[in-house]
């Protein structure tokens, strides 16, 4: 199995690092599999003892009544050992998936929003979901079936070494035979798996921006069109699953093929020795009982090799897998890491304050953003950040709030627990408005609620929703307009305690009179002693702000009200 | 019993492939029925040649038919079982393509309104999970359970011919446990089998969620506290993995001890038998190896029966999704490109208990600019969804240069305006793709034209990659404005006689928008032009100007 995946293979390493954690487990499952071993070689020899006694010595049934009791608790201890094998095996795949999402989970919070806007959540989601539950077989049953597979032969091949040794060797000569042509094989089919795996992943990802978007399509008289893409997509995955099937299934047959012609051989010679055809070697001291025997070892001799070549398709997914998962990760490197959380939150800086030193953005494949930029802001003041759409404005924000580290300069903001954030695209979970509301302010009360939503303008909405904050709404705020979805984040903000409040375009889909009960909530905010920062094309929260500034080739340039709302006046 | 009925629609789908699962069936058996042969003539072929032995009358056996047969049904287990297994699977590929192309087909077919009650990331599963679920029918619950079945039937029958007595005790220990690993593990892990289903899918909701909120779930410093729900989600389906697991093992464990009890209940009868002279010494042998095999055609079932319940939520939840809306159809169009006629006359339309419009009525001449100004919620989206026949409105009715519109088929209707919606969609593609959405033929240099026309040239021409840079799941890799433009040049390459905006300028600042103003102004020219905003000012200039109130 070595010469499968040569030294230095990182998702192996990874895979093999992920079992320390439930080493106990797959000890147990070894154990179990063993005495499994043991209480089928006493059934077997049993077995073979009682029909020789009877053919060829003319007992009677009674003298043979304490074998076949032996036989029987053998039989029990056979199938309880194999329970147990089993459940340990379970238990180390849950504890390893469970350990493996965790890590994962870690790593998208570290990553953070910027990086992961190139992803596709749909493929994250099934990375989480599904490609961690093709690491189980590997760890529940390919693990301790790798021992098994090397441990139970060796036992039965003693045996029938000490019963008849030219026997023994016909099975020595098919065995080593075997994990060189799965290993060669072996390689094979784990690079078709990776393969695979991308292919799940795509296919995920296509399905979900396909559906998501079915309404355009109609539009555009693309439905059958894109039916038949769907089609295209998943017969390629076929065509994909096929050429890994086709190869891993080759290894189980290189290994039935040797455990049958075994079988044949063995029955072959033991028959012909029987009869005394065969005059060289231990031939002549074959019984019926030894040679019964052997007979019945032999497929238990293969059998745990055959079980591993089944397990081994477990361990080529888990290594498809392992490859996939790595990339997220350890692929891109995290630049200041851990680091960047810490430096967005000082203690020397009061609650609601930011300060800016010589920020510098790139964006892979679209050069510098943005930078050298300077900024400061005291607790309380009201920011605006004007100018066209695609300057800047977004990543600006999106430094501030720690979502993505400058490629250059310092961000930090003053220590606070929260920081209120509000969109172009607020998210909307699945669940009521209620739900939707306590997962930023978990701990608040009805009243409180029905207070943000009137703040944030849904008074008028909230007074008419018969199921009042308790109305579900679908994802992406289907039983919502465009408007109040964005209302609804709103009133998060004025849920948060947060002193610094960030709001990318708060104003960008309302009609006048929301807008107008928006901006008095901005007000409000304000008074309240919070910190604004606001990109926006709005002549009245312009009028709000202390300071404008314009972004212009990637440098915060101070405008004024007046040259800031010509621009905007025509909207 | 009669929740399996929801199995038929699926069980029929598979069964227009009746030939491939037919011969699938017959490799399967093939494949036994060799392990079984070459196990027992073994044991036969041992047994024969040590009584031949004992009695020195080795001369008068024939050993050549045995010997022949024992390596024939080597051989022909292992080529039997490697094409089963490979034909077998390519089967189910080509039924899964086919459940997913249907799948996906009926969706595309269903009316505006029915979509927005459906939620995307469940459809993901019910296309991708549940669909992949389904091809535990036929390979692992369908064909299996048959093949062992008929094999332990066969080889009782067998039985029969040399001792009636091991014929009756197989059936009698193979049948109940039969019926034990198949309809008994399918009860047994039934509950848990659906709620692990349900729990996958609500992790996977959970997953998508903490991904996409990932901004306000940083900034609020909530992640943790989401992170718990998730942990929560997470806890429950191992839950259930693990109850599932360790009761699929048990079946496992019970297969085990019930094959091997019998192996040693036929030896001991036939021992009996043999002793009172009705069979010979290597037909005991034979009997009870022979039983031995069948334990082979019996290990895969209790694993996959303990999973039943999750493939019969696969299949309602599949079955729910074609029962969800009636597709709409209509005579399809044949009039030229000419500016169109548009008018809604005393419309009603209500989502839920809310209602969207009522008692409306409008009318726009051929090739006049009108303008439906009111705040969000007034209903202005759903003027629009009427014209291009997203849904039939609850009353009153819309036509289409005098044709009403619920007559018409929605493809051919569709074909005759473009309509940019107030949410912007774009797909995860290329810049050229999602452009080309509008015109399949336009060139590239039609869409650096249309590029310009929403001012975006001078960037793409900015982008390394050009018109192929991706561009992100729902336009993330772009701004919000940018993106607002990318699906108005879509519209604008469509070049229809009745053109639909929403909001065109949403999200563009000042300087922008007026310029697009201008350019939409001359570009709309003589179409028919029906344009949706909050504020006259967002709109190029209009020839009428309506105002709709919530």
């Amino acid at each position: 199995m070595s010469r499968a995946t040569r030294a230095g293979n990182p998702s192996r390493d990874w895979l093999k690092r992920q079992a320390a954690g439930v080493r106990g487990w797959h000890r147990a499952a070894v154990a179990c599999g063993l005495l499994a071993a043991m209480a089928t070689l006493f059934q077997m020899g049993g077995m073979a003892w009682v029909v020789d006694r009877l053919v060829s010595h003319d007992e009677a049934p009674g003298d043979v009544v304490v074998a076949l009791l032996v036989i029987g608790v053998a039989l029990v201890v056979r199938s309880l050992a194999q329970w147990g094998q089993e459940c340990c095996g379970i238990e180390s795949g849950l504890r390893v998936r469970q350990q493996v999402r965790h890590a994962l989970l870690d790593r998208l919070a570290a990553l953070g929003p910027v990086r992961l806007a190139s992803r596709h959540t749909a493929g994250l989601a099934s990375q989480l979901v599904d490609q961690v539950e093709a690491l189980d077989g590997y760890y529940a049953r390919f693990l301790p079936q790798m021992v098994l597979a090397a441990a139970i032969p060796m036992l039965y091949l003693v045996v029938v070494l000490w019963l008849n040794w030219l026997a023994g060797i016909w099975l020595l000569i098919a065995a080593p035979l075997i994990p060189l042509f799965m290993a060669l094989i072996g390689m094979g089919a784990q690079r078709l798996n990776e393969a695979q795996f991308q292919a799940v992943t795509r296919l995920s990802g296509h399905f979900l921006d396909r559906v998501r978007g079915i309404a355009t399509l109609q539009l555009f008289g693309l439905a059958a069109r894109s039916t038949a893409e769907v089609a295209d997509v998943a017969d390629d995955y076929r065509r994909r699953s096929l050429k890994t099937l086709r190869v891993a299934f080759l290894s189980s047959a290189v290994l039935e093929f040797f455990a049958a012609v075994s079988v044949a051989v063995v029955a072959i010679y033991i028959g012909f020795g029987l009869l005394g055809f065969i005059d060289y070697g231990p031939a002549d001291e074959l019984t019926l009982f030894s040679g019964l025997l052997i007979l019945m070892l032999a497929p238990e001799f293969f059998q745990p090799l055959r079980a591993l070549s089944q397990h081994y398709h477990d361990r080529a997914s888990a290594l498809g897998a392992a490859e996939g998962l790595l990339v997220l990760l350890d692929g891109t490197p995290v630049e200041g890491g851990d680091e960047r959380a810490s430096a967005v939150a000082t203690n020397s800086l009061a609650p609601g304050e930011i300060a800016l030193e010589a920020i510098e953005l790139e964006h892979e494949g679209r050069g510098q953003v943005l930078g050298p930029v300077a900024l400061h802001v005291s607790p309380g003041e009201v920011v605006a950040l004007v100018g066209p759409s695609g300057s800047g404005k977004s990543s600006l924000l999106q430094l501030i709030a720690g979502f993505a580290a400058p490629s250059a300069g310092r961000v930090e903001v003053g220590a606070d627990t929260a920081i209120a954030w509000l969109d172009q695209r607020p998210l909307l979970i699945q669940g009521s408005v209620a739900e939707n509301l306590r997962l930023v302010a978990p701990a608040a009360s009805d009243a409180e609620l029905e207070r943000a939503l009137c703040h944030a303008g849904l008074g008028a909405w909230l007074a008419a929703a018969p199921a009042g904050i308790h109305t579900a709404l679908g994802e992406r705020g289907v039983g919502m307009s465009g408007g109040e979805a964005q209302r609804l984040a709103l009133a998060r903000v004025f849920l948060s305690p947060a002193h610094l409040v960030l709001l990318d375009e708060p104003t960008a889909a309302l009609d006048p009179k929301t807008e107008q009960l928006v901006i008095e909530g901005l007000r409000r905010l304000a008074a309240e002693g919070r910190t604004l920062l606001v990109a926006t094309h709005h002549p009245a929260i312009m009028g709000m702000a202390g300071r404008l500034y314009a972004i212009e080739q990637g440098h915060l340039v101070a405008v004024t009200a007046v040259r800031a709302s010509q621009g905007a006046e025509v909207l | 019993m009669r929740a399996l009925l929801e199995l038929r629609p699926w069980l029929k789908v598979m069964l227009e492939r009746r030939r491939r699962l037919l011969l699938g069936a017959a490799l399967m058996l093939v494949t036994l029925a060799s392990a079984l042969g070459l196990l027992s003539l073994s044991g036969w072929f041992i047994t024969a040649t040590a009584v031949a032995a004992l009695a020195a009358q080795a001369a008068y056996l024939d050993v050549f038919t045995p010997g022949a047969g024992i390596r024939g049904f080597a051989v022909s287990r292992t080529v039997a079982r490697y094409l089963e297994r490979l034909y077998n699977h390519d089967t189910v590929l080509r039924l899964l393509a086919d459940l997913r192309t249907r799948a996906f087909g009926q969706l595309v077919a269903l009316d505006g309104r029915t979509l927005s009650r459906a939620r995307a990331s469940q459809w993901l599963n019910r296309l991708t999970a549940d669909i992949d679920t389904l091809d535990n029918l036929y390979l692992r619950l369908l064909a299996p359970p048959l093949v062992a079945l008929v094999g332990i039937l066969t080889f009782a029958g067998l039985a029969a011919l040399f001792l009636p007595v091991v014929a009756g005790t197989l059936l009698a220990l193979m049948l109940p446990l039969w019926c034990l690993i198949t309809l008994g593990c399918a009860a047994w892990g039934w509950r848990h089998a659906q709620q692990r289903v349900d729990g996958q899918e609500a992790l996977r909701v959970r997953t998508i969620e903490h991904v996409d909120g990932l901004p306000e779930l940083t900034a609020y410093r909530v992640l943790a506290e989401h992170r718990r729900h998730w942990r929560e989600e997470e806890a429950t389906l191992l839950a259930h993995q693990r109850t599932l697991g360790r009761r699929a093992a048990a079946g496992n464990a019970l297969v085990t001890l019930i094959v091997q009890a019998s192996a040693l209940a036929v030896l001991v009868l036939a021992i009996m038998a043999y002793q009172a002279g009705t069979v010979s010494g290597p037909v005991m042998v034979m009997l009870a190896l022979g039983t031995l095999a069948l334990g082979e055609g019996l290990g895969g079932l209790p694993a996959a029966f303990t999973q039943l319940g999750a493939t019969q939520r696969a299949a309602v939840r599949l079955n729910r999704q074609t029962e969800l809306g009636s597709k709409l159809v209509g005579e399809s169009l044949t009039t030229g490109g000419a500016a169109p006629s548009l008018s809604y006359r005393d419309i009603g339309v209500r989502h839920a208990a809310h209602v969207a419009l009522q008692h409306y009525s409008l009318a726009l001449a051929p090739g006049e600019r009108v303008a439906v100004i009111g705040p969000s919620g007034s209903g202005k989206s759903t003027l629009a969804q009427l014209a291009v026949r997203a849904f039939d409105p609850d009353e009153g009715e819309v036509r289409f240069d005098d044709r009403l519109v619920a007559d018409l088929d929605p493809e051919s209707l569709r074909a005759r305006i473009g309509y940019l919606t107030q949410r912007t969609e774009l797909f995860h593609d290329t810049l050229a793709a999602n452009l080309r959405m509008g015109s399949p033929e336009a060139s590239d240099e039609a869409l650096w034209q249309v590029l310009a026309q929403v001012e975006l040239r001078e960037w793409a021409e900015g982008l390394p990659q050009g018109l192929e840079t991706w561009v992100g799941e729902q336009g993330r890799q772009v701004s919000g404005g940018q993106a607002r433009r990318i699906a108005l040049a879509r519209v604008i390459l469509r070049d229809s006689p009745l053109v639909i905006l929403d909001e065109p300028l949403s999200g563009l600042d000042g300087e922008t928008a007026a310029r697009i103003q201008v350019t939409l102004d001359r570009w709309l020219g003589k179409r028919t032009a029906l344009l949706l905003a909050h504020d006259r000012s967002a709109l190029p200039p209009c020839d009428r100007y309506h105002q709709l109130m919530p």
